[in-house]
């Protein structure tokens, strides 16, 4: 275990994902995919894998994307230059991060302000508790519904 | 043209024994622990030790949680076509310690009495009712750090998860408990909004890792490292995210 115990997500996670099972049976929405991108180590690389994920999803033709961590601290810079890229080429993007009052956003732009957090916890903190900060049904519902207003907003 | 189309059927089980042959009958599991395969994995694994954790009994002590795990297998096609099959009502703990009493764990340990180290009912956990296959790993204290050391525990787990998985394949669809159908429909009229769902996941090292597109469904083998794949983004359909596309190594 290197990500937090209770921000977490495990293998049953990926496999019942809440935000898949919200976003892909909302009827306003065609989803159309899901990427999966590392955070790695490398500064140069950090900025990369952004860019490529930004990319794809204007090659794809998306209005919009929800970004969404398993972690948080160092990773947060591959986060938000992730978020930076999708909104530059003008798509409306949210987020879902923990954050409580122990992971605010190590680096912030204009867009890591409509991120959602996860936290559950009393104390906000990372707890050790296996599953107690992780993304439910009522996060992914909330995150849809900041992505749907902010696309509203975003379109000319 | 390709059916973009996923069947998951599930097949509940309300009790878990141990048994020399791994088989599912009135929802009862037996499970072979024997199964398990220790060799392959012997320059980081010193031991393994599986036992059944029954419902509502969660007062008992566990090394740090590596990882909770669906069991479910490929009975037509490959990940994210074709048909699954799945268990509900037990899912794989796995938890891990060193010979020398470390804990498998890079930033906070959540070893101690099970019920107050994880929350029962999430997405990614069990609900206090279900049964837990619990799967103990000491690994040697001299490898417990590498990254190959934190795979092969995974490793090691996935073997006797896939002599069940064998034996669930060869269950008759029809008596499944549940099915459900994911269509990908091709979409036209332009008044739907595109969206991604992107996942960013750990990829920096031993413990900091996933895999994608293993053999099976949420499984290790066969599956490809998000590090060696240079941390770039890859794109996964619904349907293959949902049949356990991406294996968390975290």
């Amino acid at each position: 275990m290197g990500i937090g115990p209770s921000t977490k997500e495990t293998t049953l996670h990926h496999f019942r994902d809440p935000l898949l099972d919200v976003v892909s049976k909302d009827e306003d929405i065609d989803l159309r995919g899901v990427i999966i991108v590392g955070t790695p180590q490398d500064n140069k690389m950090k900025h990369l894998v952004g860019n490529r994920v930004a990319t794809w999803l204007d090659a794809m033709g998306c209005d919009g994307a929800i970004i969404s961590a398993d972690g948080w601290g160092n990773s947060d810079v591959d986060y938000a230059n992730t978020m930076k890229e999708i909104g530059d080429r003008g798509m409306s993007v949210v987020g879902l991060k923990f954050i409580g009052k122990q992971a605010a956003f190590v680096v912030q732009n204009k867009y890591t302000n409509l991120v959602v957090d996860y936290n559950k916890s009393a104390k906000g903190v990372e707890t050790e508790v296996v599953c107690e900060n992780n993304v439910t049904e009522m996060d992914a519902r909330k995150a849809l519904a900041f992505l749907k207003l902010k696309i509203r907003r975003d379109k000319p | 043209m390709l059916e973009k189309k996923l069947v998951i059927k599930s097949f509940h089980v309300n009790q878990v024994q141990t048994g020399a042959k791994t088989s599912l009958a009135s929802g009862v599991l037996t499970v072979n622990v024997a199964s398990l395969e220790l060799a392959p994995f012997a320059a980081f694994i010193e031991s393994a030790e599986v036992n059944v954790i029954n419902p509502y009994q969660h007062d008992g002590y566990v090394n740090t949680i590596v990882d909770i795990i669906p069991i479910a297998t490929k009975a037509l096609g490959t990940l994210g076509t074709g048909i699954t099959h799945t268990l509900t009502g037990v899912y794989v703990l796995l938890t891990a310690s060193d010979t020398d009493g470390g804990q498998m764990t890079a930033f906070g340990a959540s070893n101690g009495i099970l019920k107050e180290k994880l929350t029962f009912g999430q997405a990614g956990s069990p609900r206090e009712e279900d049964v837990i296959i619990h799967v103990d790993v000491t690994l040697k204290s001299e490898a417990s750090y590498l990254r190959q050391a934190a795979t092969a525990m995974h490793q090691a787990c996935d073997t006797l998860i896939q002599d069940i998985r064998d034996m669930l394949k060869t269950l008759p669809g029809h008596q499944a408990d549940e099915r459900y159908d994911f269509v990908e429909k091709e979409q036209t009229a332009g008044m739907k909004i595109k969206v991604a769902i992107v996942k960013q996941v750990a990829g920096q090292g031993a413990m900091y890792d996933n895999l994608l597109f293993p053999d099976e469904p949420s499984g290790v083998a066969g599956g490809m490292s998000i590090i060696d794949m240079n941390n770039m983004p890859v794109m996964l359909t619904p349907n293959e995210y949902r049949d356990g596309a991406l294996r968390a190594l975290t």
